[in-house]
């Protein structure tokens, strides 16, 4: 790549080996191409990192989950009494001892009094937890080797033959409508994205444009002498290269010291229900493309608009 | 070389500005083309070095017919043909030198003979201590001779001219005629438009006379018999 020769800097200027014939950078909106590629770029860097995220997130969930499942077994025993915690205990060891036997299952854990408080913590303070008349329910977390209807099915009733009012929580009511949002979410960047393509697209295509008004007569002159549409438009695709360049690595890195700073803040502050904000080599590698992605838009829209333009030349 | 069958032009609606233009230009020849002011040299320079299509009429050039060419033969057409614009079209942001050397970057060629050959060629023309002014630096004859030397710098087999020598003196304007005569004497085709009747005179060469629209060639007649065929 020789894009950046020191006759480059020089643009409409005869300097050995690299040569411009038109002087496309003397004019004014250059600053303004690569402000507006830098911001598109930036925001690009932001959809797709968004993008990533989410996808990381309903990942993250739904693999977490889908061999899990929660048994409750609520502190209201179905005739408006209260179990105490002495009779949760009890039902969760019958519970345990069933459950622990069948071959479809990898571990079984009852939640201790402790972990419970933790859960609740969040919601109803520290103190919830130690006042022994809050009636709390007993919870016990599952791992399945596998999962499917029948075994569900089987286990419904084993533990509806223990006490018929205990629950067995597959996540999949709220974990889907979960999975459906961040997939409308992760299909929304994505289109962001694409638009965010489109608009520089418009905007190098217009500024190309403009460029060929400014310099017609030179156009033309270099047409009658006898210039490839190639030639010609070969200055405009340089020159849009090295602006989309300047302007995507620009963006890219104020993209990226921004998910930095998300990833250090988030980081911390993050609760037990998102997934840590981290982004995979993948990922980081799409990212660090960008720039490239957005100086071949540049080139191909520069190079296409000029071919257009120059159709209309006899 | 060049043949013109029944061309005629206008722009937009407005009325025909040549009307059924009849010529046949041999390789090798050399013409004055003039008529009054308004007459259509321009427009019918404009035709032969291809900055416009005819509206009607039918053109060859180099044994190839133009209206049916598809647009990188076209190129490589106009590369033969060498332009000296009446207002000198130089790009006034590129030296002297690299106006001139345009022509041979555009044929890539490399650039040790296009240094070489546009060093001597600008020196010839007297413009060697000016290779890196800028146009606009320059006066309307050095100007003139820039335009000029770029016309000629890649050797065209087809050299058009739109009173190349107006702001010249009379020292300089003969020498860019003799070298438009050498050029000639090499075999290139060459076509002059003047009003200058004097030019005219002292080059014996056939006159392209436009009126009206139409076309004549005024020379004497066994010459015009021996050198051109054309269709009046």
């Amino acid at each position: 790549m020789s894009f950046f020769m020191p006759g480059d800097k020089k643009l409409g200027v005869s300097t050995g080996k690299r040569r411009y014939d038109l002087p496309l950078n003397k004019g004014a909106g250059t600053g303004f191409l690569i402000l507006l590629i830098a911001l598109m770029t930036f925001l690009g860097v932001m959809a797709l990192a968004g993008s990533f995220a989410l996808g990381s997130m309903a990942h993250h969930w739904s693999s977490g989950l889908e061999n899990k499942m929660t048994i409750e077994i609520p502190a209201d025993n179905g005739d408006r009494d209260i179990r105490d915690r002495a009779q949760i205990e009890v039902l969760s060891d019958k519970i345990n001892d069933a459950l622990s036997a069948k071959n479809y299952i990898r571990s079984v854990h009852v939640l201790s009094q402790e972990e419970i408080h933790d859960l609740i913590a969040p919601w109803l303070g520290e103190e919830a937890g130690n006042m022994p008349d809050m009636p709390l329910p007993g919870l016990i977390s599952v791992d399945m080797i596998t999962v499917n209807p029948r075994l569900m099915e089987e286990m419904q009733t084993e533990i509806g033959a223990i006490a018929p009012n205990i629950v067995l929580d597959r996540h999949e009511s709220w974990l889907g409508d979960i999975l459906r949002l961040t997939g409308a979410l992760q299909f929304a960047t994505i289109f962001i994205t694409l638009m965010i393509g489109a608009t520089t697209i418009i905007a190098i295509a217009g500024a190309v444009k403009s460029r060929i008004a400014i310099h017609r007569k030179d156009v033309e002159l270099l047409h009658l002498m006898g210039a490839s549409d190639r030639y010609i438009s070969r200055q405009f695709q340089r020159h849009a290269l090295i602006l989309a360049l300047q302007g995507a690595v620009a963006g890219t890195i104020g993209g990226a010291l921004i998910l930095v700073g998300i990833s250090f803040f988030a980081g911390d502050t993050a609760s037990a229900l998102l997934p840590e904000f981290t982004l995979n080599m993948v990922h980081i590698f799409t990212l660090i493309l960008l720039p490239a992605f957005a100086c071949m838009i540049a080139a191909v829209t520069a190079k296409f608009t000029v071919l257009r333009e120059l159709a209309l030349m006899p | 070389m060049i043949k013109f069958e029944h061309v005629g032009l206008r722009y937009g609606v407005g009325p025909e500005v040549l009307s059924d233009v009849n010529f046949i230009l041999e390789p090798g020849s050399f013409h004055f083309l003039t008529g009054p002011s308004g007459a259509g040299k321009t427009s019918l320079m404009n035709l032969m070095y291809l900055g416009r299509k005819p509206t009607r009429g039918l053109i060859t050039m180099f044994d190839q017919n133009i209206n049916e060419m598809e647009r990188a033969r076209l190129a490589k057409i106009r590369r033969r043909i060498g332009v000296v614009f009446q207002e000198f079209r130089l790009l006034p942001h590129l030296s002297a030198f690299d106006n001139v050397a345009l022509p041979l970057r555009i044929l890539g060629r490399p650039e040790r003979e296009i240094r070489n050959n546009v060093n001597e060629l600008l020196e010839w023309v007297g413009l060697g201590d000016y290779m890196k002014a800028l146009p606009l630096t320059l006066s309307g004859g050095q100007q003139q001779r820039v335009a000029i030397a770029r016309a000629v710098i890649g050797r065209p087999k087809l050299l058009l001219a739109d009173e190349p020598t107006g702001n010249l003196d009379d020292e300089i304007g003969l020498r860019l005629m003799n070298l438009f005569d050498q050029l000639h004497r090499m075999g290139t085709t060459i076509v002059i438009a003047t009003h200058s009747q004097h030019m005219m005179d002292k080059f014996e060469h056939p006159r392209m006379v436009l009126g009206d629209g139409t076309l004549k060639i005024e020379a004497p007649k066994s010459w015009i018999q021996k050198k051109i065929k054309g269709v009046f």
